[in-house]
């Protein structure tokens, strides 16, 4: 198991390196991701959010409903603890 | 060597990416598996976070006191990209929601079994 | 008005309800089972009116925020879509009715955080399928994963540590999708889909392109249970309590398949997979595997539940099997069969529900004289196994029969083979089934009539339990016999030209 763990890593972490070559280098301003759709975060948030931090404006408005979807993720882990770690009555009794 | 110097950060957040993902798979603890998985996302997350980094002087994407009342016009490549940041806030809380899942899980398992290692746990089902 | 909200509101009614369930318990712990399927009703109905809508106008697209994409995100409901809505909302909505008796016999201390977590994750799947944002998809599927997780780890003997095991095994899907996200966002800039499809056909020759898709096949293949990723499966639904693992093992496996035509045909252009990489014979090699250590691995099974689950991975080899023989008909046969295989493996796992309720043990041999202890339930369970075999008019027969015609017209033999050695090996496998069940079969003449004598009661499931797996089998034979309309008014739209 463990060699085959290994021998997995080593071919997912090389395939993944292999993909580094064609990547845009680090920092480049020019790079598509810096292009294409954050700009209009950037110069348009103060005339449409009213919100000088970027991140915020784009966190509960541009993409608010992502939000609601963590805030969910949270809530679905606070009641999978409750269904998996409560203990009956007569346990806790016992216990003491 | 070029493109090796270009993209060091890729490199290096992809083998610590792999030493989490070998840890997830291979060990038989189950908090380390446990941390494995930590590791691994959190590997991802600092991936991300890198897209965003412009070189050049770039600051915060929080605009300055000039910019927020429309004194001059905004330079788009004087603040860095905050799209990735998003996505890896909710991508921070989606690893910790899975983590105290994962943590209730060993929880229950140690409550009847007393031990923490896969393979005593599989001797103690069968 | 409402019917132009109703895109949001099957999402919404799900998760505001979820979040209202425990308080709704605390005031009365019995207002739990009505609320629930009050809620699903709404929802049902949502995605009705929405699938509708989607037949007489054409594909919908609901702005959230009203932003418009790529800044925002977007709903993008096609064909596909409203059908895998209607499917999961009603399957969600016939489990619920099914749930009730069986969560107070296994989980009766704390079944309002159970009907919580069944809302979160039908909430997950209705996310992860209405949504047109790449993004959006991973955190919706890591909602449905979570709730499943926890879900399962209540059931049984070794639950815990079979939901452990998919806890790993299903994050390093989730994670490795994410990855793919990344890269693909680090060439183009964008995270909606219909963007990224028209960004990427440019970007074809990266190898950074080459890796995300990679990285996105792998990881949804862990999520879809795909053979060799298959191991957390069996244990998981094994050990799962009735009512979580009816609920889980229809809609898990197909909305990762679901999922998976996203990426290939909406994401990538259709010859990206088929004709730039060898991606098609791949998936057919892997759903030819899939379907014969499914077939065999169930034949060796003496635990009920345990050989169903070996079933629904086989079944999980059709569908990819269908997709890599990469025709039109074979891939029509491989979205009919996503409909159907949600209605039979809901129709299985229901009856595995009410076997478990009943007689308390899952193993096949305890099954004696189970055709005249449940008739009803017996009859419902030889509609779905015909259609799992096979069997006109079934809806199971259909969808074999474009596979198989699509896999003859492409000239793959081997998967025609695969097909019918499968469905030989069901007939044995239900066979064996109905030979334990009718074991005492009586002092002559037909059972029925001699059932009501003192000798073997009827002992007939509750209704609650009885009349989700009657309607399901009226489905199957109703999808059976209108699958030509299904085809023609929705299922042709989905397939992709190529």
């Amino acid at each position: 198991m463990k060699t085959l763990g290994l021998i997995v890593s080593i071919i997912a972490g090389a395939f993944l390196i292999y993909g580094t070559i064609d990547m845009p280098s680090w920092g480049d301003p020019n790079s598509p991701a810096s292009i294409h759709v954050s700009p209009r975060y950037i110069t348009k948030t103060e005339v449409e959010t009213a919100t000088p931090n970027i991140v915020t404006s784009v966190l509960a408005d541009y993409r608010g409903y992502d939000t609601l979807g963590e805030t969910t993720v949270i809530f679905t882990a606070g009641m999978a603890c409750i269904l998996l770690l409560r203990r009956r009555d007569g346990a806790k009794k016992t216990r003491r | 060597m070029d493109f090796i110097i270009a993209k060091y950060n890729y490199w290096i957040y992809i083998i610590l990416m792999m030493i989490g993902f070998y840890a997830m798979i291979a060990k038989n603890n189950l908090i380390k598996k446990i941390i494995g998985m930590n590791i691994f996302q959190t590997a991802i997350i600092l991936f991300f976070v890198s897209i965003a980094y412009k070189k050049g002087g770039a600051t915060l994407p929080i605009l300055t006191h000039a910019d927020a009342h429309g004194e001059h016009a905004i330079q788009v490549a004087q603040y860095l990209n905050p799209l990735p940041h998003v996505l890896m806030l909710t991508a921070i809380v989606v690893s910790i929601a899975t983590l105290g899942v994962a943590l209730a899980i060993a929880i229950m398992m140690y409550r009847k079994y007393h031990t923490l290692e896969e393979d005593e746990i599989l001797k103690a089902i069968k | 008005m409402m019917i132009e909200q109703a895109p949001a509101l099957i999402v919404v009614i799900s998760l505001m309800s979820a979040v209202a369930t425990p308080l709704v318990g605390w005031l009365k712990k019995d207002l739990c089972y009505p609320w629930v399927i009050l809620a699903l009703l709404g929802s049902t109905l949502c995605s009705v009116l929405v699938l509708n809508t989607v037949m007489q106008e054409g594909v919908i697209h609901y702005h959230m925020g009203s932003w418009l994409p790529p800044w925002g995100i977007e709903y993008v409901i096609d064909h596909l879509n409203a059908m895998m809505l209607v499917l999961i909302t009603g399957t969600s909505l016939l489990v619920a009715v099914y749930s009730r008796r069986s969560l107070e016999a296994e989980l009766s201390d704390r079944t309002i955080y159970f009907y919580t977590l069944f809302l979160l994750q039908v909430t997950g799947f209705v996310g992860i399928v209405i949504t047109g944002d790449v993004f959006n998809l991973y955190v919706f599927l890591e909602i449905a994963s979570l709730a499943g997780y926890a879900l399962i780890a209540t059931g049984e003997e070794g639950a815990p540590f079979a939901a452990f095991r998919y806890l790993i095994l299903g994050t390093v899907g989730a994670c490795f999708y994410l990855l793919g996200v990344g890269y693909l966002y680090m060439v183009t800039g964008s995270l909606n889909m219909a963007d990224l499809a028209e960004l990427l056909p440019s970007l074809y020759g990266s190898k950074v392109v080459l890796v995300a898709f990679a990285f996105f096949m792998v990881g949804i293949a862990l999520k879809m249970a795909l053979f060799p990723l298959h191991m957390w499966l069996p244990d998981a639904y094994t050990r799962a309590p009735s009512a979580a693992s009816a609920l889980i093992a229809p809609l898990m496996t197909k909305v990762a398949v679901y999922i998976m035509l996203r990426v290939m045909f909406t994401l990538f252009r259709p010859y990206f997979s088929i004709e730039l990489l060898p991606v098609a014979k791949i998936m057919l090699y892997a759903g030819i595997i899939a379907i014969f250590v499914g077939a065999v691995m169930a034949l060796a099974q003496k635990n009920f539940k345990r050989m169903l689950c070996y079933i629904v991975i086989a079944e999980v080899g059709y569908m990819v099997g269908g997709v890599g023989v990469a025709n039109a008909v074979a891939i029509r046969g491989a979205i009919l069969h996503v409909m159907n295989d949600v209605v039979m493996t809901l129709g299985l796992f229901a009856v595995a529900g009410i076997l478990a309720y009943k007689m308390k043990n899952s193993e096949i041999s305890a099954f004696d004289n189970i055709f005249k202890k449940m008739p009803f339930t017996m009859a419902a369970f030889l509609v779905v196994a015909l259609s799992v075999i096979g069997v006109p008019p079934t809806c199971g027969f259909f969808s074999k029969w474009y596979l198989i015609q699509g896999a003859v017209m492409a000239g793959n033999w081997t998967f025609v083979a695969a097909l019918l050695f499968s469905s030989l090996v069901n007939v044995v496998l239900f066979f064996r089934i109905i030979e334990t069940g009718y074991y005492d079969f009586g002092v002559g003449g037909s059972g029925h009539e001699h059932a009501h004598e003192k000798g073997t009661a009827v002992s007939e499931a509750p209704l609650s339990m009885l009349i989700p797996t009657v309607v399901v089998a009226a489905a199957i034979i109703l999808i059976g016999l209108y699958n030509h309309s299904i085809l023609i008014n929705v299922i042709d739209f989905a397939v992709p030209k190529l």
